[in-house]
Parts: structure tokens; C-alpha cells; sequence
């Protein structure tokens, strides 16, 4: 800060005692701020949309949008100079930076992100490939977003082996052996995977590359109270377990104890110079530049019964089956085909019934020896013959592999284990090449002709994720808590609700008649990639609880019944989206764009320095010049001729109004104006909102200002609680327009609208930022204000504690009605974290909210809602 | 090859020229699976020496590309098969390519990106157009 102070002395010509400009043009700046603040989160709404799959765009996409961010961020920064009449130089330095990461992945310089030799495997998802091989960044996905159980562990990446080959002098080894010898000659080559192995079995692992993988150990030695720790130590290869699947081409070193890790850690290594291995390699076309070798060490399963699992059968796909193998004891006995095995023949529709058991006599297992490694034991003679899964063993299975398949759209191989306690845990999961059984994998198209499917309605509303799910369709109401939502149902919806996210994992798809493809029902769809269609208009109304569809979120129909073909389709087409460049090129560039990490402006963190994305920056500048408006609202002689007025009404509202145009009948230089002055559309609206409501007097706490402003003096951070800033509240004001800084109690809310006649310039922008409870009450508060606002037509966005809902295009009744609504959850609102204690009163004051509301909302028969509801209207950029 | 014949139940074939392997990538799954026969392209030499070979019912082309560009390609098409319906898809979108592109025959003109089902909708508008 320092440095900021001697910057500010340096540039005394900012200092603000000089002449400044016109409250007219600072306040223009700032309605500048506000709009291009609203535009940058519309391109990022844009560019998240255009992951759900519904559109076609190409990688001059993701450059002009990202150009369009980054020009638009830029601009945000120099008004806000403009307005608080400052260099903001850390904030530069903070959008070079993040212009710079960006510009860097859009030419496709990626820097090699992990440098560290060992990451825990809670770190990791599906792009970490490169990093950490496709086993285990499949296997983070499975982790961390699916959530599905895996044991602990950890992963010795890519850089590792690099660092461990090069430290040996192997890299160079290996590219002159193999340009030296004649690969057809056999025992040329072997001889020479021999010595490669050999002198892999001997290196020496750099000592960074061993203080990381004790690191990791010491973590989980701690975590598990030091009991003695057994891995099982993987290879993680690039490409393994991709379009190639190197099955079985690789080491796995199974019981390991802790100090005979580095020694696997050597043999997996070596692994990869096997002949097999490498010709496989050499025959696929594989560089030797290309391979790389990651380890993943993992906690052991003691694992009652294992195997492997197909969510498709070796069977003609018609017959929409799965398989489970299944043996007691450790994995390799069914996935090395070491030793008989049960068969589960189950149907892939929901519930997965099983349709065929086949049992083996399975007369010995595998098990964990004490002195580790594994090995043989026999099977008590009552269990030989007996199934060693039962029913819900097998259902819960086929649930989650079937959730696995769906994030990757494409059929997977599973491994897995029960342990003695009854616990799933996913082993691996690997895309199952069909092609084998299936020459014709990929069907040229389907015939429409044969395809006798009705189509229930199509084009209606907008793709929130992509994909193909059949099922029987269930119609949540408002009230409904959920409970009895069947697993493997299509959820049918009048609104998006973030309360939503509670099925999402159980859901096939999900539907519904309102609601906005950014919400957070709609970031949760794309996280588990659960097919969604919002804003359809008419799903309520077409659909019934019971009904069996499909549904295409990839063209939009929702046919009648199950159409296999279509999910057939889906599964085997040539390339899945999510796995394309330019996909995971867009979802990249997101990462610098859309997660916010400034979320507290009371935090010491919040300052221009912390910025690491476009949208803190956005964020950040925003609070700065709401800041900046009241300050000089409070100086107002020195910037403008126009007398802030004290607003009388009975409610105490602390509120200063500023009339720029039309807005009041009061006298130009009137010290105060009354409720029944107020000329200002939005203003009126949100004030009947207010007290019409009759959520302030029910209010049970007596309100009185001084006390609750004091209150934040002490625990508002000094940045924004001067004591002479505090309790002053702001309206600028015209006749169509208002831009209102309230603050009540310990919430801060902001709003800003135009409502006139032109339907196409109206719009709401409404934020709410609290503070002060704890955290479990304040995402309560969070969830309640974000389901209301999604049922009343808001896009809604919940970072932490702030809420940010907009709206826009709706007829001047149809806002006025919504204006209210937010007077009235503004008032509703102001005690409420008190009475947050469980999650039941979401939906306690969800219901009491509306039925408080239910006459303000209403609106005559005849007002039509908008002119137009344009499909696309989302998506224009700009209000 | 069976050559296209009108009355036959054949399945309309489409050609699809872009030099971006994406666009070609996410539409051909997208019209096998409304019922349409297509083939892909990814540079103009070889989508032109294809047009000359084989008739398409339907061909959707980007403008803006390396070697022949969108618009030259357009022209040829009309000259070898006028009947063919061609719609345009391109990232730069302006009055001036839009106009010429509709001048030199084009059915439709769509810019870039667009939902699978708006072009989907686009190519049956086209197909029930050719049959009038």
C-alpha cells in the first residue's frame, strides 16, 4: 500500500482537491461502470452457454470473445480512474497479467501448470492429463466432481518421470538405442527393453522428486492417525486409458508398504519399456517424445469382493445390457482373468434389473499378504458356490458406473471394490471400446422413417448441457422437498431452483417451463453433465409425472416414450464434445475469465492486487465505484447543482434521493420530498414494494436505525465504514430511471432499473450482498434469495454471500410487479439470518414469502408478459 | 456409388466445407442423426474436386477460409449443379457477405456460432423448399 500512497504524492494533478468534473459526467461514469460490468457478465453467461453443447462455434469464437472481455475489462478499469480520479496502477498490473495467461492459452502455449513433482489426488480432474496421465485425471473426475468414492492418495506426475529420466541420463539413452537398433529384429529389441529397464530399476529418483512422494505419504499417514499405509502403486501413462487403451500393456504393483514405494515407484516406470508396451506404442504411431509416464499411488481397498463391470455388454446392443464380473477378494483375479468369476447380466434402463446370473466355483481369492504383496487363499467351502454380490451390492454399482458413463458419453469398463465394511470404491474407469462386437459401431444415421417416436415439442427454450436421457418424468411443485424423487427419473420443473441440485445426481435429466441457463442449477448440470433444457414454455403443461420420455438436449426434442436408438447414437458417435480442442480450449479461458475469488469486500484480500480473474477485476471495480457514488453523494456542493433530497416516509430508510431528471414533483430546492412526490417509475414500485408488502411491520425485531448503523462501524471493514458514509442512503433518480444503494440492517442491496415504455430498454439489475451471520446461515440466506428471485423470471448468479440477479425485456407492468417483489424481499430479508438455524426454513420462508407477496404480484390477465420472448434473446450482448 | 436420382427414397445428401475440423466434427453427427446422409470436408480443394464427381442435394460452405474461398465455391456449385441448395456459415458476418452471398444463389445465410437445431430447422426448410 505503500507504494500506492507514494504514487498518489507523485501524481498530485489527481489529487481531489483540485476542480473536479460534474457530478453529471462522474455519474455518467459510473452508469458506464454498471453497464459494462453487466455486459462482461453476459459474455461470460455467453461462453458458458456455449458449453452445454447446443451450439456450433469454432476456436475465432472463443478469440473474439475473449478479445471482447478482455477490451471490455480494460474499459471498466480506465472509467473507474475517470471516477475516482486515481492511476489504479495495481489494477493494471493485476488485468496485464490475467490478459497475458489468456492471450497465452489462445495460442495454444500451454505452460506446463504442474511443475510440482507430487499432487494429492483431490487436486486433480480430467484436465490435468497431461499432468498426471488420463488414469488418475479420469479418476479426479470420478473424485471430485462426481463425487463417487476412491480411496486416498496421490500422484507422481509427468514432470516427475521427466525429472527422474533425465536425472539418469535415460531421455537420451533411450532416443539412441532405438534410432541404433532394427525394431524387426526381435531379439535386438528385447535385449534392448532389457537394458532400459534395467538401468530405470537402478536410477537414482532426484531428491525433490522423493521429498514430494514423502510429502504425500506424511499427509495421509497423518490423516489415517499413522496406521501402517498399503498403496497400490499404477501407472497413469499419456494416452493410457484413452482412445487406446493399453490395457493390461502396464505395471500395477499392488499392497505396497510405505518404504518399498520408490521400488514400485522404479518398476511401473519400467514398466513402460516392456516389449509389448513399447511395440504397442511404435505401432500406434506413438512418439517417443509422447511418452510419459505418471504414477498414481493409492491407499489399498481390503476389498471383500472386486471385479470389473461394462455398461455396455458384449452383447448385440439391442439388448441394452450391462455386465458385472465379480470375485471375492482383490481386482486381479477377475481383471487378469486369474481365477473363476460371478456374471451379473443387468438391464441398463433404470432400476437395472438383473436379468441373468451366471456363478462361478470360486474356490480361491487373492487377498493383501501381511508382509505385503499378495497372495493366495482359499475360498470357505459355503462361499464358493454363493453370489458374491447381493442385490443392493449390484444396484449401487450399475448407479454409479452408469454416472460415469454419462459424464464421458461413452460406454466404460469399471473397476471396482466392496471393502469388509460394505463400501463402494471406484477403482478405475476406462472408455470401452464397443467396436468389437459391433462392426457397425457407429450407425450413418437414423432413420427417421423407422423412427416412430412422437415428438412431444421441440425448439422450445434454451440446452444448459447437452446429451440423451430416457426416463419417466417427475413434476416437482414449488413446495416439494424432493424426498421422494425416484432414482433415474426425468425432473420436470415450472422454475429452475437452486434447491434442485439436491436430485442432480439421481436425475436422468431435467426440464423446466422458466428459468435462466446461468443460475445455479444450470452450473451444477454442466458439473455432472446431466442433460437440461430450461425455459421451454410449455414442459409443465405437455408433461406428466409418470410419463415415459426422451429426451435430445443436444437437438432439442423431447420425443414420447424411450427412444433406444438415440442414446445409442449418443454414446458411440465418433467424437464426444467435452473432449474436443476447442471445448476444453473455451473451458480454459474460462478459468481466467468467470471464478470469482474476491467474494468478501470486508476481507483484507479484497484489493486490486488479489485480482486473478476478469471477473474479480469486474467485481472489484464495481465495489469501488459504488463506494466512490456515495462519497460523492456526501460532498455533493462541490460536483452538482442539484439539492439531494431526504426522503419522508414512514418507513425509517436513512434515504438521500438525487432528482437528475423528472423524477420528483418536488421543488428543485426542496430539502426533502414525500412517497406520494416520487414521480420515478422504478422508484415507486420498489417503495410499494416496501411497505405494501407488509414485510416490514411483521418484522418482529424493532427497527431502529442508529443502533443497527452503529453496529456496522464496528464490524464493516474501514474501507467502507466511515462513520459519516454509514446510514446515509442513496437514490439517483429520473423518471424511467433509479439507481438505489440501500442498506438495512446488515445487508447492502443494489439496485438498478429502467422501466419505461419501450419494452426493450427495460431492465432490473438487483444485487444483494450480506454479511455478518455465519457462513451456513448466509448461503441459506443465499439459497432462499436466489430461489425466489429464479420463480419471479431473474437470471440469478450466487457467489458466497453476493447475489446478483438480472432481468430485462419485460412489459412496464410485468417489472413494476417484479419491482415490488424485490421491495418486499428486500424487507423480508432484513432479519432473516437470525432465523436461518436449518435448511427445512428455506423452504419455510420460501413459502411464507409468497404468500405474503401473492397480491403484489399479480398482474391483469391482459398485460402481456413481453412483445416478443425471443429464443435467443439471452444471448444478445449488451442490455 | 448409387448416383442421386429424385424419386427414389433416397437420403438427401449433404456436403460440408469448413476449414475449422470442429464445425465438421459437431454437424455430421448432428444431421446422421436427423436422417441425412454427409460428408465432410476440411479444405477446399478437395470438397472442390468432390463436387465435381458427385451430386449433393444440400451443401453447407463457410466463406472465409484458406485456398478457395467460401464465396468461389459458392459460384462453381451453381454452375455445375444449380439445383443444389446451399447455405452459408461464417464467423464474419456482414450485410455486404450476406447480400452477395444471396446473390450468387445462396439459400440461406447463417452466422456463426449457431444452435445445431437452427441449422438443422435450416437445411428442412430448404428440403421442403426443393420439393415445392
Amino acid at each position: 500500500m505503500d507504494v500506492i500512497h507514494g504514487l498518489k504524492g507523485l501524481l498530485s494533478f489527481w489529487s481531489p482537491q483540485k476542480p473536479t468534473l460534474p457530478f453529471s459526467v462522474l455519474f455518467k461514469k459510473f452508469r458506464s461502470i454498471l453497464e459494462r460490468n453487466n455486459h462482461i457478465l453476459e459474455l461470460m453467461a455467453d461462453m458458458g452457454d456455449k458449453l452445454g453443447g447446443e451450439y456450433v462455434f469454432d476456436r475465432q469464437y472463443v478469440l473474439d470473445i475473449s478479445e471482447k472481455v478482455g477490451d471490455l475489462a480494460f474499459k471498466l478499469i480506465s472509467d473507474l480512474c475517470v471516477m475516482t480520479q486515481n492511476e489504479n496502477v495495481e489494477l493494471f498490473i493485476a488485468f496485464e497479467r490475467i490478459q497475458h495467461e489468456v492471450q497465452e492459452e489462445l495460442a495454444g502455449r500451454r505452460a506446463f501448470p504442474m511443475t510440482r513433482p507430487a499432487v494429492p489426488l483431490d487436486e486433480l480432474n480430467g484436465d490435468l492429463n497431461e499432468e498426471v496421465g488420463n488414469k488418475f485425471a479420469n479418476l479426479g473426475d470420478i473424485r471430485n466432481t462426481l463425487e463417487l468414492p476412491t480411496m486416498d492418495g496421490f500422484v507422481m506426475t509427468t514432470r516427475a518421470f521427466f525429472d527422474f529420466m533425465e536425472a539418469n541420463g535415460l531421455l537420451s539413452h533411450i532416443e539412441n538405442s532405438l534410432s541404433a537398433v532394427d525394431v524387426k529384429d526381435e531379439t535386438a529389441f528385447e535385449a534392448m527393453c532389457d537394458d532400459v529397464r534395467r538401468r530405470i530399476l537402478h536410477g537414482t529418483i532426484p531428491k525433490h522428486v522423493l521429498s514430494g512422494m514423502n510429502t504425500m505419504m506424511d499427509n495421509l499417514s497423518r490423516s489415517r492417525q499413522g496406521e501402517p499405509l498399503c498403496f497400490a502403486v499404477r501407472s497413469s501413462a499419456w494416452g493410457e486409458d484413452s482412445e487406446f487403451s493399453f490395457a493390461g500393456q502396464y505395471e500395477s504393483v499392488l499392497n505396497v508398504c510405505r518404504k518399498s514405494v520408490p521400488e514400485a515407484y522404479r518398476q511401473v516406470i519400467a514398466g513402460a519399456y516392456g516389449p509389448e508396451a513399447w511395440r504397442y506404442r511404435l505401432h500406434r504411431g506413438y512418439r517417443e517424445s509422447e511418452t510419459a509416464m505418471a504414477v498414481g499411488c493409492q491407499l489399498m481397498v481390503d476389498a471383500e469382493v472386486s471385479g470389473a463391470m461394462y455398461t455396455y455388454a458384449p452383447l448385440p446392443m439391442e439388448q441394452e445390457a450391462m455386465v458385472i464380473s465379480a470375485a471375492w477378494g482383490l481386482g486381479p483375479a477377475v481383471v487378469g482373468g486369474l481365477a473363476e468369476s460371478d456374471t451379473f447380466i443387468l438391464d441398463r434402463l433404470p432400476p437395472h434389473g438383473v436379468l441373468s446370473t451366471e456363478l462361478g466355483h470360486k474356490t480361491s481369492k487373492m487377498v493383501m499378504d501381511r508382509d505385503g504383496g499378495t497372495a493366495w487363499i482359499d475360498v470357505p467351502p459355503d462361499r464358493q458356490e454363493s453370489p458374491c454380490l447381493s442385490a443392493e451390492y449390484i444396484q449401487r454399482l450399475a448407479q454409479a458406473a452408469i454416472m460415469i458413463e454419462r459424464y464421458y458419453r461413452r460406454p466404460q469398463d469399471v473397476e471396482w471394490a466392496f471393502d469388509t465394511k460394505g463400501n463402494l470404491y471406484i477403482l478405475q474407469s476406462r472408455p470401452l471400446n464397443v467396436r468389437p462386437n459391433q462392426p457397425e459401431r457407429h450407425m450413418l444415421y437414423i432413420d427417421h422413417e423407422t423412427l416412430s417416436a412422437q415428438v412431444l415439442f421441440s425448439g422450445q427454450g434454451t440446452v444448459v448441457q447437452g446429451g440423451v436421457a430416457s426416463g419417466k418424468v417427475y413434476i416437482a411443485h414449488g413446495d416439494d422437498d424432493l424426498k421422494d424423487f425416484p432414482y433415474g427419473a426425468i425432473l420436470v420443473a415450472r422454475y429452475t431452483s437452486p434447491k434442485y441440485s439436491r436430485i442432480m445426481r439421481k436425475a436422468r435429466g431435467i426440464i423446466t417451463d422458466v428459468g435462466s441457463a446461468t443460475g445455479h442449477m444450470a452450473t451444477l448440470a454442466r458439473e455432472y453433465r446431466v442433460p437440461a433444457v430450461v425455459d421451454t414454455g410449455v414442459a409443465t403443461k405437455v408433461l406428466k409425472t409418470g410419463d415415459e420420455v426422451t429426451l435430445d438436449a443436444i437437438q432439442n426434442v423431447v420425443y414420447e416414450g424411450t427412444v433406444k436408438e438415440l442414446s445409442r447414437f449418443e454414446i458411440t458417435q465418433e467424437e464426444v464434445f467435452e473432449e474436443s480442442y476447442e471445448y476444453r480450449l473455451l473451458r480454459r479461458v474460462l478459468k481466467k475469465v468467470n471464478p470469482l475469488n474476491l467474494v468478501d469486500p470486508h476481507s483484507e484480500y479484497f484489493k486490486a492486487a488479489r485480482c486473478r480473474t476478469f471477473h474479480d477485476i469486474t467485481r472489484f471495480v464495481h465495489e469501488k465505484a459504488v463506494q466512490k457514488l456515495i462519497e460523492l453523494s456526501e460532498n455533493y456542493q462541490k460536483y452538482h447543482d442539484k439539492t439531494p433530497k431526504r426522503l419522508k416516509s414512514a418507513i425509517p430508510l436513512g434515504l438521500v434521493v438525487i432528482d437528475i431528471d423528472k423524477g420528483t414533483s418536488a421543488l428543485p430546492d426542496a430539502r426533502s420530498v414525500t412517497v406520494e412526490q416520487i414521480e420515478s417509475t422504478p422508484m415507486k414500485a420498489i417503495l410499494e414494494g416496501l411497505t405494501e408488502s407488509g414485510m416490514w411491520e411483521t418484522d418482529p425485531v424493532a427497527v431502529d436505525l442508529g443502533s443497527l448503523m452503529s453496529s456496522f462501524t464496528r464490524t464493516f471493514s474501514s474501507s467502507l465504514a466511515r462513520p459519516d458514509e454509514v446510514g446515509r442512503n442513496l437514490a439517483v433518480i429520473s423518471n424511467h430511471y433509479m439507481n438505489l444503494h440501500l442498506r438495512l440492517g446488515y445487508h447492502f442491496n443494489i439496485l438498478d432499473a429502467y422501466i419505461g415504455d419501450v419494452l426493450n430498454d427495460n431492465y432490473i439489475y438487483f444485487r444483494f450482498l450480506g454479511g455478518v451471520s455465519n457462513l451456513q446461515r448466509r448461503s441459506r440466506r443465499a439459497r432462499f434469495i436466489a430461489e425466489v428471485m429464479e420463480s419471479y423470471d431473474f437470471r440469478v448468479e450466487v457467489h458466497g454471500d453476493l447475489i446478483v440477479g438480472r432481468l430485462k425485456k419485460m412489459s412496464k407492468q410485468w417489472m413494476i410487479a417484479r419491482m415490488k417483489v424485490l421491495g418486499g424481499l428486500i424487507g423480508y430479508t432484513r432479519q432473516l439470518d437470525v432465523s436461518m438455524i436449518s435448511d427445512e426454513q428455506i423452504d419455510f420462508h420460501l413459502a411464507e414469502f409468497n404468500r405474503r407477496i401473492q397480491t403484489l404480484k399479480e398482474v391483469s390477465n391482459d398485460a402481456p408478459m413481453c412483445e416478443l420472448r425471443p429464443k435467443d434473446a439471452d444471448s444478445h450482448s449488451g442490455r | 456409388m448409387t448416383p442421386p436420382c429424385a424419386n427414389c427414397d433416397q437420403k438427401t445428401q449433404i456436403l460440408i466445407l469448413d476449414d475449422e475440423p470442429i464445425v465438421c466434427k459437431r454437424l455430421r453427427p448432428a444431421f446422421q442423426k436427423a436422417g441425412y446422409e454427409v460428408e465432410t470436408f476440411i479444405d477446399s480443394a478437395s470438397a472442390m474436386a468432390r463436387i465435381e464427381e458427385k451430386r449433393f442435394d444440400i451443401v453447407i460452405t463457410d466463406l472465409k477460409m484458406k485456398g478457395t474461398d467460401g464465396m468461389h465455391f459458392l459460384s462453381r456449385i451453381k454452375e455445375i449443379a444449380p439445383e443444389t441448395g446451399v447455405i452459408v456459415i461464417t464467423g464474419f458476418a456482414t450485410s455486404e457477405t450476406a447480400k452477395e452471398s444471396f446473390r450468387k444463389g445462396a439459400f440461406d445465410f447463417v452466422a456463426k456460432p449457431f444452435k445445431l437445431s437452427d441449422i438443422i430447422d435450416t437445411v428442412r426448410r430448404l428440403v421442403e423448399n426443393r420439393h415445392r
